[in-house]
């Protein structure tokens, strides 16, 4: 019997060029790295070298996932899908898309830990994985198909039980803003366009064995009952939206909308969510209603909600099944889609007023018919920087100047004012097709979009409407939620941070004084978090705070837990003065893997893995000026339209000099060089990555 | 004698599941409510003289709130408590079910305030239109108008966000700038950072 629990123990290898398929031990050599992007990272530092193109065969993509992936472990759902970011600008760099649906468990069941896929196939392949049985297979009478009929066209053959991962157009098209999507609607933005450059349309996996727990049995369904206990709503809100009951609390902010007399009532018959009094835990999966959480309080999205849906072993259930019967007559569409958050409106955010107001039919319409094109043919919108591109190059008229006039008249222009979802039709299809102009800049993501129309990014970073970040991408839950701890995590990654450790406890609905109570046990002191729209300078606390949170999404992206719901350090227990436990991670780690490290032994393995892909940016940067080349912040953060002092109450903008010195501090916590923002030697040494530091070192690329 | 208190202990005993029962179902108790009951159930005589019987049963119920952690008693503004059990209601969603048997206005302007202050966030009318609310949107506009110029809601405030949703504020806990900052996040701001 293996050593280890938790692991599947071989790590799939596949050279498309050659046709060439070996595994190698997980255990053997990816241990240090857990999963997920730990191995990943590890990947693309060993055999990726520095300015490989994205869309160079030399480049690699990596599917993997962690030990808790396929176990009973709530949240476990999430695949990690690692390569060099065709949309990073002005250069390509490191980063990572992380896809939900069932694609992890059934991996882990076939024996894999994670698949590396390298070359190109000489002509449109997909990869078939049941089991050991491993085969490339022809794709050509698939390319040129959506990811529906692909999906359906695989499942026919290998069996309904398969977690396919396909492309649609936009990635077959090397499209930079493409995705993979698994079980339909679950997809990884980015690098859709990297399977494509490989030939490769879809994986395919099916397994047939289990997750060995090494742990007492007893103990570990103990274990998961008390995670269960702790878990709260989608993004960890642990208070109710409308005052239940049993609440202590309500916040409407809260995505835990369920209430007695709320119905999903596009089921037949109807289902009640009652109360979801948080100790019944066979409720869970009635808490969430992303649909009627976006829509307002009102009774809209409740009318066309079926049912939730979402990944394996997670009871949360964020994705939205929705049935609109009057988009199959107006639109030809099916009349039934699922997805959630930025998916769920990748339609809907286009427009910029509908007839019937932003609630009404036309905007769920929208949502249907963006949700049905988008997740067919392929296309990511960047968590929703697409739109927000289009509406500014739409409203300032540069569409329209780029544009010749015969492509321009091509565009029905009175559509898209009126909100008329029928536009989708015509813009979305060019995007995937890279057809005309438009069609193919948009589809090229922020950065190179703004350079092929010879647009300063200035422009985007000092417009706070555009939350524009740095690097092509947008920001993601910064300064106007989480003060300095927001603006440190966007400053770290290659694409939008995808963080979500901070905001799930500043946003979990909990009034703030038990907010800052449980700040204070968890960071030191109940400084570490502001409300909202009332910041105050930096202290170390928040750098402390930074760094957990930091540590906690590398950690969860590795583990394959799900950085949307964790960490777990509130909850909904007022028993517990809502506190919720900090070390549920390395408890569920030790016990499926019987590798028993604490919470800090396991945060330093995140650690680690965060090292490596600094390492990674720095090497292929060629810099170690992190803090002016990398780590950058766009104007728009220090900017209050109406003129107020950073500090004041109602302002969200921050204050030079205190980012300036969030940036020392954090980087003090790091144990980084406050002048260049790179790791030291020593920082390197420490995580155990003495060869890290060797090969920077011989580059001068360590301060 | 023995007889006596071993009967007097059973009342005790329902008058608690009675309460505990009506929590559950999400209602608040009054005292008339439990004596009718324990009628009914000939655990008390029908009382030709009710002041007599009701001092009894204060006595009972408060022998009944001290001895079970889970039963609260709250004071109505009429003056006379009400009774519930923390196991099924908390004492929030029990104040905001007092609030609702008093006067609309004083209702408004309460939930506003303690959410001014406590979380801190203005409440929209939306919120109000829900339950346990339930208020519809002509009355809540007859309430704003009604509170317009009248002593005790001076601090009740309104503002409408970019969306065209109005919130409500007490100006006691929030100024006007940080209270809009924080409708605009609430309305517009969060969905736009899912």
């Amino acid at each position: 019997m293996a050593k280890y629990g938790g692991w599947a123990g071989k790590v799939l290898r596949v050279d498309l060029s050659t046709g060439r398929i070996w595994t190698e031990d997980t255990v053997e050599k990816y241990k240090d790295y857990l999963g997920g992007t730990g191995i990943g990272y590890r990947v693309i530092w060993d055999e990726v070298p520095a300015s490989t193109h994205p869309f160079d065969p030399a480049n690699k993509i990596i599917f993997a996932v962690g030990p808790l992936a396929g176990t009973g472990a709530p949240c476990n759902g999430r695949t990690a899908i690692t390569t060099l970011w065709p949309t990073c600008w002005p250069q390509p760099l490191v980063a990572t898309g992380h896809m939900g649906g069932q694609f992890a468990a059934e991996l882990k069941y076939a024996g894999y830990d994670a698949i590396v896929v390298e070359g190109k196939a000489e002509h449109p392949v997909w990869l078939s994985i049941v089991d050991k049985q491993v085969q490339i297979k022809d794709a050509r009478h698939l390319w040129g198909q959506g990811i529906r009929r692909a999906t359906i066209q695989i499942s026919e053959e290998i069996g309904p039980e398969a977690a396919v991962a396909a492309i649609g157009q936009a990635g077959e098209n090397l499209v930079p803003l493409s995705v993979v999507i698994n079980s339909f609607s679950h997809s990884a933005g980015g690098a859709g366009g990297v399977m494509g450059s490989k030939n490769l349309k879809a994986i395919a996996v099916h397994g047939t064995g289990g997750v060995r727990i090494f742990g007492d049995k007893a103990e570990w369904e103990k274990l998961i009952q008390y995670h269960l206990s702790l878990l709260g709503a989608n993004n960890q809100h642990v208070v109710p939206g409308s005052p239940q009951p049993w609440a202590e609390h309500y916040n409407p902010a809260s995505r835990w909308v369920a209430s007695r007399g709320r119905k999903w009532e596009a089921s037949t018959p109807a289902v009640e969510t009652g109360t979801c009094e948080p100790h019944n835990l066979n409720r869970i999966a009635y808490r969430t209603n992303n649909l009627a959480y976006f829509l307002g309080p009102g009774d809209i999205g409740w009318k066309y909600t079926v049912r939730g849906n979402g990944c394996t072993g997670c009871p949360i259930r964020c994705h939205n099944v929705l049935k609109v019967p009057s988009v199959s007559a107006k639109y030809g569409i099916p009349e039934v889609g699922q997805n959630t958050c930025a998916g769920l409106f990748f339609g809907r955010a286009f427009f910029q007023n509908f007839p019937d107001g932003p609630k009404g039919l036309t905007a769920i319409e929208s949502c249907m018919v963006g949700m049905h094109l988008a997740d067919d043919l392929g296309i990511w919108c960047n968590y929703s920087q697409l739109q927000r591109d289009f509406i500014k190059l739409y409203n300032n008229g540069t569409i329209k100047s780029k544009l010749g006039e015969k492509e321009s008249k091509s565009y029905s222009w009175d559509k898209y004012e009126k909100g008329d979802p029928s536009f989708l039709f015509e813009l979305l299809p060019r995007i995937a097709m890279k057809e005309g102009e438009l069609g193919t800049a948009l589809g090229l993501g922020t950065g190179y979009l703004l350079e092929r129309w010879s647009i300063p990014e200035e422009e985007w970073k000092k417009d706070s409407k555009t939350c524009y970040w740095k690097l092509g991408h947008p920001r993601h839950h910064t300064s106007d939620e989480a003060g300095q701890c927001g603006v440190i995590l966007n400053t770290q990654f290659n694409r939008d941070a995808q963080c979500h450790s901070h905001t799930n406890f500043t946003r979990n609905g909990l009034p703030f004084e038990i907010q800052k109570q449980l700040a204070a046990e968890l960071w030191g002191s109940p400084d570490a978090v502001d409300v909202i729209g009332a910041f105050k300078p930096m202290n170390v606390y928040k750098a402390r705070f930074a760094k957990w949170s930091l540590m906690r999404k590398e950690l969860h992206d590795a583990l394959s837990l799900c950085n949307y719901m964790g960490p777990w350090v509130a909850s909904p227990l007022k028993e517990r003065g809502y506190r919720g436990d900090d070390s549920i991670e390395s408890m569920l780690y030790s016990l499926a893997t019987g590798d028993r490290k604490d919470r800090q032994e396991l945060d330093q393995v995140a650690e680690r893995i965060f090292l490596l892909h600094r390492a990674l940016t720095i090497r292929d940067m060629g810099t170690k000026e992190m803090r002016t080349q990398h780590d950058t912040i766009p104007e728009w953060v220090f900017l209050d339209p109406a003129g107020k002092p950073p500090f004041t109450q109602g302002t969200v903008h921050m204050d030079r000099n205190d980012i300036q010195l969030a940036m020392d501090m954090y980087y003090d916590e790091m144990g980084w060089d406050r002048a260049t923002g790179a790791p030291t030697a020593a920082a390197y040494r420490r995580a155990g990555l003495r060869e890290v530091a060797e090969e920077l070192g011989k580059r001068g690329l360590l301060p | 004698m023995k007889e006596e208190a071993h009967a007097w202990e059973e009342t005790r005993q329902v008058a608690a599941s009675i309460i505990r029962k009506r929590s559950e179902a999400g209602h608040l108790t009054s005292r008339r409510e439990i004596l009718q009951e324990l009628i009914e159930q000939n655990l008390l005589p029908p009382c030709p003289d009710e002041p007599v019987a009701d001092a009894d049963l204060q006595s009972l119920l408060k022998a009944a709130t001290e001895e079970n952690e889970d039963l609260k008693e709250l004071l109505g503004q009429d003056g006379v408590p009400r009774y519930f059990s923390v196991e099924f209601l908390s004492e929030t969603y029990a104040r905001i079910l007092l609030h609702k048997e008093g006067d609309p206005l004083d209702m408004i302007a309460e939930i506003v305030r303690e959410n001014s202050a406590k979380y801190p966030r203005p409440t929209s009318l939306e919120t109000l239109q829900g339950p346990p609310f339930d208020l519809t949107a002509d009355q809540i506009q007859d309430c704003l108008e009604q509170m317009q110029g009248q002593a005790g809601y001076e601090d009740i405030a309104q503002i409408r966000t970019s969306a065209g949703t109005v919130f409500l504020y007490s100006a006691t806990h929030l100024d006007p700038a940080y209270a809009s900052m924080l409708a605009e996040w609430l309305d517009v701001g969060q969905f736009n950072s899912p």
